[in-house]
């Protein structure tokens, strides 16, 4: 193709892209939002004194890191009607993108709640004991003493599966959800011109990596700005 | 779904025969992506601890692009896009780039080897300074020392995170399922498919892969015992 039937279909498809992405963001947000605070639960049962409790966490946490990402997709969007249908014999649909956030979630917080532990294990105990002295209750120490110290440590684990997450939900095409890749393999299917439009695709795809690199790197800088820097 | 039918496969052992027929598929792809990203990865490590002109520049490029977009993205592009140009239709190498499995190894062995020699690169990195010193010392040029000291040094070092990259790869090679071919997840599709017994199913495919994922870490942490001996 030349280039000004490209431009061409450019114009044409372009508005089709934004929607596209749109798609792809949206769910890639809502799926980063209930990922955080599912993995903040695993980790604080992972963490928890109460044995079993702990081990069932690491148990689910486990298991949902060794299964492929597509296993796991499959298994939310087709198994909960199934689910649903022995336990009340009705057929309930559940939408692709409630089952692409729950699934990607459930990955996300997988991978984050082992960051999570990490970094609050770093917070050295002498901050809690410190808070303790003072009078502060536990739930108060954790959200205004640990917690802040601990993103510190986190926020590198933490962008980096961000973009991870960013490149699983291509997955959630499949079932459905009319994302970059889905919006890639129609266009490409009505012009049989596959190479051009997953180029297009891979482009958008690697322009959003750019950009949240960037953001997470200016993230890091601020979430670090009052620890000293000894210039030799 | 009656009674009768759903006592005859009462733990969903049946299936399993009909899930294991793809798992030589799932481990001839793992197996030989990994063993060419893993060569690929060495070259291009090599290529940029030396500093070769262009080819430093190309190499950063493919890292840029297959770190940058998904996974299921390059396998698409690989496997569709050829066919847009009558250049790759009347080559010899045709016959190779219509074939889905070939597709799906040359994808994901070029994903895994962007990440690993970002992996081998940060290892080599933190080698420390005074390796290559000694090495300078004893008459030793560059590339000596690289093939014969730092880079055994370096590589034994990658091996745990190298382990969770050969484990992603297996996870990974699920979707070659999404380009026809039949792999454990390809059959687990077709299988649920087929009897609409969804949870089932994949719950038998995922006991095949989360063994799958044992078996390899277990296989890393042997390998890891042997490589890192001298350090105990």
């Amino acid at each position: 193709m030349d280039a000004s039937s490209l431009i061409d279909a450019l114009s044409r498809y372009s508005g089709l892209f934004l929607d596209a992405t749109l798609m792809t963001l949206g769910l890639a947000l809502s799926a980063l939002g209930a990922g955080l605070i599912l993995a903040l639960v695993f980790a604080l049962g992972e963490l928890s004194r109460f044995r079993p409790l702990a081990w069932l966490t690491a148990l689910v946490v486990t298991i949902l890191r060794g299964l492929p990402e597509l296993l796991i997709i499959f298994f939310v969007y087709f198994g909960f009607t199934h689910a649903f249908f022995l336990l009340t014999d009705q057929f309930i649909e559940l939408s692709p993108f409630t089952a692409g956030t729950i699934a990607l979630s459930l990955i996300y917080s997988a991978y984050a709640s082992q960051i999570l532990r990490g970094a609050m294990l770093s917070v050295a105990s002498g901050q809690k004991e410190a808070a303790k002295a003072l009078g502060l209750t536990p739930p108060r120490t954790f959200f205004r003493i640990v917690l802040p110290q601990a993103w510190r440590h986190a926020l590198p684990g933490l962008g980096n599966q961000w973009l991870v997450l960013l490149k699983d939900t291509a997955l959630v095409a499949l079932i459905g959800i009319n994302d970059i890749l889905r919006q890639a393999q129609l266009i490409s299917v009505k012009t049989y011109e596959p190479f051009t439009w997953y180029c297009m695709a891979a482009l958008i795809y690697l322009a959003i990596t750019l950009l949240s690199q960037n953001l997470i790197n200016r993230m890091k800088q601020h979430s670090s700005r009052y620890v000293r820097e000894v210039k030799i | 779904m009656s009674m009768d039918t759903e006592l005859s496969y009462l733990p969903g052992l049946s299936y399993l025969p009909e899930l294991l027929k793809g798992l030589g598929t799932t481990l001839e792809l793992t197996f030989a992506s990994v063993l060419l990203g893993c060569v690929l990865a060495l070259l291009f490590t090599l290529v940029l601890t030396l500093r070769i002109k262009v080819l430093n520049s190309l190499v950063r490029l493919q890292i840029l692009l297959f770190t940058g977009t998904p996974l299921l993205v390059q396998i698409f592009l690989i496997y569709y896009g050829p066919a847009q140009f009558d250049l790759f239709k009347d080559s010899r190498l045709w016959p190779l780039l219509s074939e889905p499995w070939f597709c799906a190894m040359l994808a994901l062995a070029l994903n895994s080897a962007a990440y690993s020699t970002q992996l081998f690169k940060g290892a080599i990195d933190n080698v420390a300074p005074g390796e290559w010193e000694a090495c300078y010392a004893l008459g030793m040029t560059k590339v000596q020392a690289l093939g014969k000291v730092i880079l055994p040094h370096a590589i034994r070092r990658a091996l745990p995170a190298y382990g969770n990259e050969m484990i992603l790869i297996m996870k990974g090679s699920s979707l070659a399922s999404t380009i026809t071919l039949m792999d454990l997840m390809g059959y687990a599709s077709r299988l649920n498919a087929r009897t609409y017994d969804t949870l089932t199913v994949f719950t038998m495919a995922g006991v095949i892969y989360l063994a799958l994922t044992g078996i390899m870490t277990l296989l890393v942490r042997l390998l890891e015992r042997k490589a890192l001996a001298f350090s105990r």
